[in-house]
């Protein structure tokens, strides 16, 4: 009955030591550990045997204290600050020298700008594209992938995460082109934009965070990620998201790729403070902007513009305008209501046919105190867009 | 005078590790007693106790596993931090730049996920060889045993559940949330009991701080303490239970020539009564010598025990998603394996008929666990097969009892198999082979 035992005993003993061997061997031979000789033997051959000394051994890392965070890149990255390396294969090619001297790797660390996974020391988790990683690193492949003539539009998302709150951004070309477009078609009309705007759509100041899963993405036909569902729903609203009342800019695939990158950098990543450029974390809008908001707001045109009428329509006459113009301009409204409805104003407003009586009864909310107030301004609106147009024929003549 | 000089002897490389070899049975039981190492085990024991067949060593694999577990456990917390801002960055720190942290973290997972698994089976074994009865042999409360494993096996459940939460990925978030979700559903106290596991409503830094300290302090304490106990009542009931079918076998057959007659230290120690004494005489040659015997065997389960879960945790690795995010939840949110078939239950038990709603958390979260548990605690009282039944495997007068528990492990096993591989997004059922609908990512 226990003859077998000892066999046994010894068996198990060498597989037990088996797992120790193992497990001391793959510590002792950690990924980083072969670049960094390839790294010596490159050295070695262009810049001689004694330089080849000062190359690194062992585990290396960035410590960004202010950011807690620590960034492993330079475990494998090696050649980051070397001087003369610029042709060298990756991982040993030295970094773009312009870019660290404004953002020093001691204070910013590789992922705040790169993406990827500073924790991890070996492929492909380092590079965080792997599952359960929501940073991945933002280099020219993903732009491959999207086909983008531009492959590295992709990092620019990064620049953004600290530089969202400048109008511009050098070298950010596409975020740029996003940010003029977001002006010009005056989104914050709808939208809440870094903590400032409408409250018709969601707020957008950290959209990029919201989980993928909550959109559907049955009827893209492009890769199925949150920035290819942003990108076709900014080019056709209704077609993502049926019950939504954004207009359709008509923008074409480069400005809504633009706009889609913008989106997906407006997360919250909580880095300090000494990050943002200037240290400036809000919008600050021009003195133009400021006047041409208080005078929306005070103006003779606030009805319009406090009951969010000016979303879709100008009111040319009392200084109100549209950033999106859907709607026909209202200081005509007095003539044009008849020729369209074959109705008066007052009649057709306070029993709205079309999109109006969707819009009347789903988004914007008036008694008919109200309805009568927006006939009588309509109509002083109109009286003063006559006079505008006499004056404007008596000045060309 | 007697001769007190030692007989000279050659020098041998045995000589290295003993230093001395007893020259009788007598003299070895005195040593085993001597020897600190070896004073908790009989100087013999029965054959069958120590046969892989009879118990297959689960109790021991389960003690071994609790020793792996403190040890790895111990030397994680000099790295862990246990704090929902720095919790996650540690243990990515574990990962990628500790020298064997992955490993250490990879054992301390794999040997929990083990133990639960093992003191389960041990408690099967127990049941199935009606193990948890009083034999033939005096003083014996075996059934106190029972009600000490059923603790233990709590307490192992509540060390894993405590143990999952400190991570503080996406994983441990959402299987704590779901798992304390199904406390709730007790009555009066379910809410109060929440709170006070959670310290507070939500899961936070409180949660974080009692699971950590109940985790590293309070149930292994407790689980140690309640652990020798068990062992203390297995030396004062005799040994395991085959000793006494040994001995009521010894009882049936014919007296032997009664040359080789020696009262064994148990049958001494255990006072064993005049009527079973004449037996237990006769049961030497049922009996062997603790060391070796025992010893190698203990050495070898408990070698085989530590490389099995070291290859395991070299093999899978531990798991480690996107950190903790209660805006985030992900689809579906699954408890801990060991809870999942709860979590089925509770979906299965949730009926609407019209207007009508069977409250799957209270049914199939409450009360068919808690009549299970109830049911396991009246096990010993409800047995009326007597000592002959006593560690058989299937005795044929416990087939009805047998059969219903057997039915009751299928069913947890089928229900944890069905809900850990064939429950995707929103609980929906696929089959192993149809593929889940796609996660979509961020690019």
């Amino acid at each position: 009955m226990f003859s077998k035992d000892r066999p046994l005993l010894w068996a198990f003993s060498f597989l037990a030591l088996a797992v120790c061997a193992w497990v001391i061997w793959s510590d002792a031979h950690p990924a980083y550990s072969d670049y960094q000789a390839q790294f010596r033997a490159l050295i070695e051959e262009r810049f001689g045997p004694e330089r080849a000394l000062a190359t690194p051994v062992g585990l290396r890392q960035v410590w960004v204290e202010s950011a807690g965070r620590v960034d492993r890149c330079t475990s494998c990255h090696l050649g980051l600050t070397w001087e003369g390396l610029g042709d060298a294969p990756q991982p040993f090619a030295s970094h773009p020298a312009d870019y660290l001297e404004t953002h020093p790797v001691e204070e910013f660390g590789c992922t705040a700008c790169h993406g990827g996974q500073g924790f991890a020391t070996r492929l492909p988790e380092a590079h965080g594209w792997v599952e359960h990683w929501g940073d991945p690193l933002l280099d020219s492949k993903l732009g491959q992938d999207y086909r983008m003539q531009d492959e590295w539009a992709f990092l620019e998302i990064k620049c953004n995460t600290c530089h969202r709150y400048q109008r511009q951004t050098e070298g950010a070309e596409h975020i740029n082109r996003g940010k003029q477009l977001v002006r010009d078609k005056g989104c914050r009309a709808c939208h809440v934009i870094n903590k400032r705007g409408g409250s018709i759509g969601p707020d957008l100041t950290y959209v990029g965070d919201k989980p993928p899963e909550n959109y559907d993405y049955s009827r893209l036909t492009t890769i199925p990620s949150f920035f290819s569902w942003q990108v076709a729903h900014l080019q056709k609203p209704k077609s993502y998201s049926p019950d939504t009342v954004m207009p359709d800019f008509g923008f074409n695939t480069e400005e809504a790729r633009s706009i889609g990158l913008l989106l997906m950098s407006w997360r919250d990543l909580d880095l300090p403070l000494a990050m943002y450029p200037g240290g400036v974390i809000r919008d600050i809008p021009t003195e133009e902007e400021l006047e041409r908001e208080r005078m929306m707001r005070e103006g003779e045109g606030r009805f319009f513009v406090e009951n969010t009428c000016f979303i879709c329509h100008d009111v040319s006459s009392l200084g109100v305008e549209s950033a999106t113009k859907i709607g026909p301009d209202l200081a005509l409204a007095v003539e044009d209501a008849p020729k369209r409805f074959g109705r008066t104003l007052e009649s057709f407003l306070l029993n709205p046919t079309g999109t109006m009586q969707v819009v009347l009864s789903k988004q914007i909310e008036l008694s008919r105190q109200e309805r009568l107030e927006a006939v009588r301004l309509l109509e002083i609106a109109y009286e003063k867009y006559k006079a505008q147009q006499a004056q404007e024929q008596a000045a060309e003549n | 005078m007697p001769d007190t000089r030692a007989p000279k002897r050659r020098f041998t490389l045995r000589d290295l590790t003993w230093t001395w070899t007893p020259r009788s049975a007598r003299e070895a039981g005195d040593a085993v007693v001597r020897n600190f190492y070896l004073h908790w085990f009989p100087s013999k024991v029965n054959k069958r106790s120590v046969a892989a067949t009879y118990s297959f060593w689960l109790g021991t694999i389960s003690a071994v596993l609790f020793l792996l577990l403190t040890l790895t456990g111990v030397v994680l917390m000099f790295l862990y931090v246990p704090s929902v801002e720095r919790a996650y960055g540690s243990i990515k720190d574990l990962e990628y730049a500790v020298s064997f942290g992955a490993f250490l973290r990879a054992v301390h997972r794999i040997a929990a996920h083990l133990m639960v698994a093992v003191v389960f089976l041990h408690m099967v074994r127990v049941f199935l060889t009606s193990a948890y009865k009083n034999g033939v042999m005096a003083n014996q409360n075996r059934p106190l045993n029972w009600y000490l494993g059923l603790v233990l096996l709590l307490l192992t459940l509540l060390l894993s559940f405590t143990g999952y939460l400190l991570p503080w990925d996406q994983l441990a978030y959402w299987a704590i949330t779901v798992g304390t979700n199904i406390a709730r559903a007790v009555p009066l106290v379910g809410e109060e009991t929440r709170f006070l596991l959670l310290g507070g409503h939500e899961i936070n830094q409180s949660t974080l701080i009692r699971f950590y300290v109940l985790h590293c302090v309070f149930l292994p304490l407790i689980l140690t303490l309640i652990f020798i106990w068990h062992m203390w009542r297995i030396h004062k009931d005799g040994g395991l239970a085959s000793h006494d079918q040994a001995a009521l076998k010894a009882k049936a057959e014919p007296d032997e020539a009664a040359s080789a007659k020696t009262y064994t230290l148990m049958g001494v120690s255990g006072g064993t009564t005049a009527a079973v004494q004449s037996a237990l005489v006769q049961e030497d040659r049922h009996l062997v010598q603790s060391v070796p015997n025992l010893v190698v065997r203990l050495l070898a389960v408990g070698l085989l025990t530590l490389a099995v879960a070291g290859v395991l945790a070299v093999w899978l690795g531990a798991p480690l998603e996107e950190a903790a995010n209660p805006e985030v939840t992900p689809n579906p949110a699954k408890a801990p394996w060991y809870f999942l078939w709860l979590q089925e239950l509770v979906t299965i038990t949730t009926v609407r008929i019209g207007g009508w709603t069977l409250n799957g958390a209270l049914m199939g979260g409450v009360l068919i666990p808690g009549l299970l548990l109830l049911w396991a605690f009246l096990v010993p009282t409800l047995d009326r097969t007597g000592p002959a039944t006593v560690a058989v495997w299937f005795h044929s007068r416990r087939r009805t009892a047998n059969a219903v528990f057997l039915l009751i492990c299928l069913a947890l096993v089928v229900l944890t198999v069905v809900a850990t591989f064939m429950r995707g997004p929103f609980w929906d059922f696929y089959w192993p082979w149809e593929q889940w609908p796609s996660h979509p990512s961020r690019f």
